[in-house]
């Protein structure tokens, strides 16, 4: 099994909720899906590829034939997954830090929840309730999400230069040079391995 | 549409295990296993989908139990879960998934209950679509590029970098030859395959 | 929050003495019941937090101890084990997560740290003939007490160039600026070194992200071994002593620098984040400017926020990389809880600016850093923002004056339009600097100290 990909990290986690718990969760991602601000923190900390929730609720648990056993459950539960850059602990430092509001605001529905803050009893509970990732892929292991927007922030830079310069006279092609390295500057960092998990 | 983000489409799938108390070994513990046979580079499944940005496969034993005064409960079957961020829609991605990786979908959810094989395809798409699971809240940090655009971009990253310093300090009229030389290789370099670790060496050969 | 007892805390945790000599030398304990009285004759010797009020002493004293050197000294086996991890697997075992390879690896590393190193003691002087007679004192000690080994001892003094002592180091620049400030410690504090609050004023850090059993930033309090008396006004020491190559060095700004617009000392500055004499490049990109560096209100007090792009200040320069303020955002929310207390002090004598000078000599610097978490200050700067650029969106650009470089990777200088101030790449990067050796330590309170001398700690 691995959890880990190149520079990205499965987290898979699951947590219990009381039913009517499972609506105002719910309500909180219309309103989340629907007022951005509330995700911008998430984007300005930049190191999720891709995250979903997903709430599968106590009878919705697939069930494809009659010989397999029904479930009696009491409770929906709230699926977590993320695909992230950097360290576990890096990862929930950086929430516990900065997001701790919004994942208040998702968590606090699902049983013995602690809060966010502090640090270690927040990390005890997604201890508890992570689930490991028997096979990990990703198309591009060696690029954080920072690297892949760079990239193609890059790129973009690159084509507009090469199409603005077609044809120019030297000097003027450097000048235009200048500029377009003061363009991409910022993003040309490598790429390469993953710092060891920690 | 909570499934997808842009061009981006969020997977959940939760298919039931089969459960066989006369087995050798339990149907989870041989998806496991051969899991941990499989490559997780390009020649892997989802390497060969290549509409894959990323995608894991996690087998469930049961819910969690996160002690008093919350009540402890045990889902009656196990579940293998997959979950798979790609480019496009839902129906191609199955169908790509059984035609391309046909021998490795079968050997794994040949131990799920339901699974009608992977020759008839669209029995194949059907029987996935009766396990998915609503995304209730999907965030895709780039949600625009797909998959070979995002190694087309990392393979000119790399690649201007190499450009800007080999050519630093070089007089006008050189710098701009070596760039139109370096738009040509460019244009013509073999792209990085998915999965694949090579996004530098490839620029290197470039230059 | 009630004041510090300054009597409890060793000094060295809390400040640096700027003293100009040094000699730390490293113990080995051969018997329990001795090495515990050992300790408690030295204990008598330790400098303490206290303010010196009446007078500066002709030299201090202080001791901390590696996990070996806690087992030797026949701690209890349940506080043992709750030291933190990092601290029982020691430095050494940590070498994948600090990128302690290649040329940085223990094979490379002095004599005394092949071995078993039990316990540090740090003695700073005013003088060299007080150094020497301070350390006979204490080397005479040792021997009497029948299980205190030397293993190995290592000289530090500042940089002397023409007859005065400075706060240089080997590649020419000013050091010591920038240490953190801390809730309750009374000490000249600049701004600049603490946090930032919302209204962008600067406050000192939680007492806990340097001393065990009190809050740190996060609201709770460091992981600590038991009992709470054991770590009680504790921390953790960082030793690692760093060559520098300064011929490597050298050599490598020069030929950069014949390429660089700016010049050779702009570029040099542009490495580290500050001018060779210790301007802040933030505040003064175009030239050095004594009357910042003298006044303490400026000289650490500065932002990333109005320089995102690295304009003034690249994005991969040491100061940036080590401490990047508030450019990550939120505030420098993040960054809080990655800050360290830095003790260091060169080794070796000084090369003339003039002189290509030597990679295989014995001079760098020592350094030293103390927090109440190694796992989560230290290693992480180490492993996250030293060999790893991805939180300062540079890949895995690493730190251009420390980083295992192995001779590539790149760094960035990023510019503007200005024909004075270009982008400007350095790649092959070699490695200006390599590790020689290290550990981690724990430092005692005084309280700590006597009890582990007098065999009393009990952690039921």
């Amino acid at each position: 099994m691995s959890n880990i990909h190149g520079k990205a990290y499965a987290m898979n986690t699951v947590s219990p909720m009381k039913p009517w718990k499972t609506y105002i969760l719910r309500l909180g991602f219309f309103v989340w899906r629907h007022y951005k601000p509330i995700g911008n923190g998430l984007v300005q900390l930049s190191f999720i590829h891709f995250a979903r929730w997903v709430v599968v609720p106590r009878y919705a648990f697939p069930r494809l034939s009659e010989q397999q056993p029904k479930d009696d459950l009491q409770y929906d539960y709230l699926f977590f997954f993320s695909n992230f850059n950097g360290t576990w602990n890096q990862y929930i430092d950086a929430f516990s830090a900065v997001l701790f509001s919004g994942l208040n605001l998702i968590w606090r529905w699902s049983e013995k929840f602690p809060g966010s803050v502090p640090v270690t009893p927040f990390k005890n509970f997604i201890v508890r309730g992570q689930v490991e990732t028997d096979y990990y892929y990703t198309a591009y292991p060696h690029a954080t999400t920072n690297d892949i927007k760079a990239a193609h922030r890059v790129e973009a830079a690159l084509d507009n230069f090469a199409r603005q310069t077609e044809g120019m006279p030297p000097a003027k092609f450097a000048e235009a040079y200048s500029q377009f390295l003061v363009k991409v500057q910022g993003d040309l960092g490598e790429t390469g391995e993953a710092p060891v998990g920690t | 549409m909570s499934n997808q983000s842009g061009n981006i489409y969020g997977l959940t799938i939760l298919s039931p295990i089969k459960d066989d108390p006369h087995g050798e070994i339990s149907h989870s513990l041989a998806i496991r296993m051969y899991l941990q046979t499989l490559p997780v580079d390009g020649k892997g499944p989802f390497g060969k989908v290549s509409s894959t940005h990323m995608a894991r496969l996690v087998v469930l034993d049961d819910v969690v139990y996160f002690g008093m005064p919350s009540c402890e409960e045990h889902l009656k079957s196990k579940y293998l879960i997959f979950e798979s961020n790609f480019d496009g829609e839902l129906e191609p991605y199955l169908k790509q998934l059984a035609a391309e990786a046909g021998d490795e979908v079968h050997n794994i959810w040949q131990h799920c209950i339901g699974y009608p094989g992977v020759q008839n395809v669209d029995a194949f798409v059907a029987y996935m679509k009766r396990c998915q699971v609503e995304t209730t809240f999907y965030f895709a940090d780039v949600n625009d590029k797909t998959v070979q655009q995002t190694l087309k971009a990392l393979q000119t990253q790399s690649a201007v970098a190499s450009f800007i310093e080999n050519n630093q300090g070089k007089p006008p009229d050189q710098l701009q030859a070596a760039f139109v030389e370096f738009l040509r290789r460019l244009s013509i370099a073999p792209r990085p395959k998915p999965g694949s670790t090579k996004g530098k060496e490839l620029a290197d050969e470039l230059l | 929050m009630s004041k510090l007892d300054v009597t409890d805390i060793q000094g060295v945790a809390v400040r640096g003495y700027n003293f100009p000599f040094a000699r730390f030398l490293f113990l080995k304990f051969s018997d329990k019941q001795k090495g515990r009285e050992c300790i408690g004759q030295l204990v008598k010797h330790v400098t303490t937090a206290e303010r010196w009020d009446q007078g500066k002493p002709k030299t201090t004293v202080n001791v901390a101890f590696t996990y070996p050197g806690l087992v030797a000294l026949g701690l209890p086996e349940p506080s043992l084990l709750s030291f933190p991890v990092e601290f029982v697997q020691g430095m050494k075992a940590r070498g994948a997560i600090l990128s302690d390879t290649g040329k940085n690896s223990p094979h490379h590393w002095d004599p005394v740290w092949h071995g078993e190193v039990h316990a540090w003691l740090g003695v700073f002087a005013q003088l060299q003939p007080d150094l020497d007679r301070r350390c006979l004192e204490l080397l005479t000690l040792l021997q009497e007490s029948g299980a205190a080994a030397m293993t190995g001892s290592q000289d530090a003094a500042a940089l002397q160039i023409d007859g005065k002592i400075t706060t240089k180091e080997h590649f020419g620049y000013t050091d010591g600026f920038g240490n953190p400030e801390f809730l309750g410690l009374e000490k000249d504090a600049q701004p600049g070194q603490g946090k930032l609050a919302a209204d962008g004023k600067w406050m000192p850090l939680a007492t806990g992200e340097l001393l065990l059993e009190y809050a740190d930033e996060a609201g709770e309090l460091p992981v600590a071994p038991l009992p709470h008396l054991l770590a009680n006004n504790g921390t953790f020491m960082v030793y690692r002593k760093l060559h520098q190559n300064v011929a490597t060095f050298r050599k490598y700004l020069k030929e950069k620098g014949e390429l660089y617009p700016g010049g050779v000392e702009k570029l040099a500055s542009k490495f580290i984040g500050r001018w060779r004499d210790g301007t802040p490049v933030e505040l003064s990109p175009d030239k050095p400017n004594p009357t910042i560096v003298q006044d303490k209100d400026r000289n650490v007090n500065f932002t990333f926020g109005n320089d995102l792009d690295g304009a003034r200040c690249p994005v991969g320069a040491h100061v940036r990389r080590t401490n990047p303020r508030d450019a990550f955002g939120f505030n420098g929310k993040l960054i809080n809880r990655r800050r360290i207390s830095r003790r260091g002090m060169p080794y070796g004598p000084y090369t003339p600016e003039d002189q290509p000078g030597r990679d295989d000599e014995e001079h760098g610097i020592i350094f030293m850093a103390l927090n109440a978490s190694l796992f989560r200050q230290f290693e992480f700067v180490q492993q996250q923002w030293i060999e790893y650029g991805n939180d300062a969106r540079q890949g895995n650009d690493k730190d251009m004056l420390i980083g295992n470089h192995g001779g590539c990777g790149k760094v960035m200088i990023q510019g503007t339009a200005d024909h004075d101030n270009p982008p400007f790449l350095c790649g092959a990067l070699p490695n200006f600097v390599e590790l020689r050796g290290g550990d981690y330590f724990f430092m005692p309170s005084i309280t700590a100290l006597r009890m582990i001398a007098a065999n009393s700690v009990d952690p039921r």
